[in-house]
């Protein structure tokens, strides 16, 4: 088994993963490309249908949070709204997401300022924010998955879902079983996603020595690497 | 309901556990939350059932709240269709409320506060140094900034309760970011200094813009030490505005603001 097999392995591994939640939010999208689905908006009536919240009861869902945020147009009476569904962490339960709204609050969810909103809007294209606190939103340590949303060639907000970090975290784990060396997992940030190795743990930001050390492996349709790091345990004197 | 969710809900709505007095409680609670703009003007509370649930306290009690919030002029209830307890944000009563909730706390009080809220605003300083980003050092860059412009007492105080939830976010921590959240709703009863001597806010500014320039130098022991000694600071000043109204009474608002 060599160091190289067991990363391209890895990398396997985190595309699954990560293809695995894409796929939910293309049911998210698609539901809201139904015809008619944009008919009520002014009138404050939803675009997704009732069953796509279904989709998080799904077995062996790894989102705990999906749906549509959509982009502000007060010209046309589209104000910020979010049709977010959640699973309740103490019980199952489904519950609609509500933010603060209010520009004026401590706690207004400003969120065509965050990353998982302004890069498929700016870029057209899908991306994975996180490891990161959604602070005024859910509450949670997240990775959010989103992609944008085209209407008549407009751009009309992100279809998208949330995995909590542990149970990335516990599922990829899972998947990779025992390592001959150990890996980080690092974003477009050098920010640690996953980390088999004591010394580099999720959420913190990898020095650019160990970065080039790795070498650095590109995970395909994720903008995130794969790097082996030192294996020495901090288990002795 | 459709009032608050994520951390904000929960902070407001937290069941109270400081015991007795527990109308005035309920009182301090919704006029920390309006005074940060979580609860904004002509926003519906929730019915009086479900509000007494969330905060654990029973209906006669916060039928006693709402008495007292309505008599003071914060929430206005309007009968029949379409009626309910609605908020009324006024920057007179809540600094009146902020000058009488001082007036009860003593010194001690104010220095456990502060020595917590030092704690807390302090490690996430250095954690940020660590893992912020640069678009999260930029972020909290212009938040800073805005505190600089923000024209109004409640203003600032939002802005600057921004500036501390997000430091603890830049942190990757969602325990110190919960637990500046529920401190800015206790440090949001008192009286915001630069309400009593304007020139403090230029203070304020200046000292959270160089822990920013510490966290993006990278420089974690810095950041930590200014954070620290900031809010050891801004003990001091609620501590000697005590004092004061201890000895005579507080500089009347009108004049300075």
């Amino acid at each position: 088994m060599t160091l190289e097999r067991e990363v391209a392995r890895g990398t396997a591994a985190v595309t699954e993963v990560a293809e695995q939640v894409f796929a939910t939010v293309a049911e998210v999208h698609a539901a809201a490309l139904r015809p008619a689905a944009w008919n009520g908006t002014r009138a404050g009536r939803p675009v997704l249908g009732d069953d796509v919240r279904e989709l998080l009861l799904r077995p062996g869902q790894l989102a705990v949070g999906l749906g549509l945020v959509v982009a502000p147009r007060p010209e046309r009476g589209l104000p910020l709204r979010l049709e977010w569904w959640q699973v309740d962490p103490d019980g199952g339960r489904l519950r609609t997401l509500e933010p603060d709204l209010k520009p004026t609050s401590l706690g207004y969810y400003d969120y065509t300022a965050t990353e998982w909103f302004d890069v498929p809007r700016r870029t057209g294209r899908r991306h994975v924010m996180g490891p990161y606190v959604d602070v005024h939103g859910t509450g949670r340590y997240l990775l959010t998955l989103t992609e944008p949303v085209v209407v008549d060639g407009e751009f009309v907000g992100v279809a998208g879902a949330d995995v909590p970090v542990r149970r990335f975290e516990t599922h990829l784990l899972r998947e990779l079983g025992p390592l001959p060396a150990p890996v980080v997992l690092v974003n477009e940030e050098d920010r640690v996603v996953l980390s088999t190795s004591p010394r580099w743990l999720v959420g913190g930001l990898l020095p650019p020595d160990v970065l080039a050390a790795g070498p650095a492996t590109d995970v395909p349709g994720v903008p995130w690497r794969l790097v082996p790091v030192d294996d020495r345990s901090l288990l002795s004197a | 309901m459709q009032l608050l969710s994520g951390d904000a809900r929960r902070a407001v709505f937290a069941p109270l556990d400081d015991g007795a007095l527990r109308s005035e409680a309920v009182v301090r609670r919704v006029g920390s939350a309006i005074a940060l703009g979580l609860l904004g003007n002509g926003e519906q509370l929730p019915t009086e059932t479900d509000l007494a649930t969330m905060l654990n306290v029973s209906t006669m009690t916060l039928r006693e709240a709402l008495a007292e919030l309505r008599k003071l002029g914060l929430v206005e209830t309007r009968r029949g269709r379409g009626g309910g307890s609605f908020v009324r944000a006024r920057d007179d009563v809540l600094g009146e409320l902020a000058d009488a909730r001082l007036a009860e706390l003593g010194t001690t009080d104010l220095r456990e506060l502060g020595d917590v809220h030092g704690a807390v605003a302090a490690a996430a300083a250095r954690l940020a140094a660590t893992r912020a980003s640069r678009t999260e050092t930029a972020r909290l860059r212009e938040i800073v900034d805005r505190l600089a412009h923000a024209d109004s007492v409640t203003g600032q105080r939002r802005t600057e309760g921004r500036y501390y939830i997000e430091l603890a976010a830049c942190a990757q921590s969602v325990r110190l970011t919960m637990q500046e959240m529920d401190l800015h709703l206790e440090l949001g009863q008192l009286p915001w200094p630069p309400a009593h001597a304007p020139e403090l806010l230029g203070v304020i500014v200046a000292s959270h813009r160089a822990v920013v320039d510490a966290i993006e130098a990278r420089d974690a022991g810095t950041a930590r030490a200014l954070t620290e000694g900031h809010i050891e600071t801004r003990t001091l000043w609620s501590i000697e505005l005590r004092l004061r109204a201890g000895q005579g009474g507080l500089v009347p608002r009108r004049e300075v603001s």
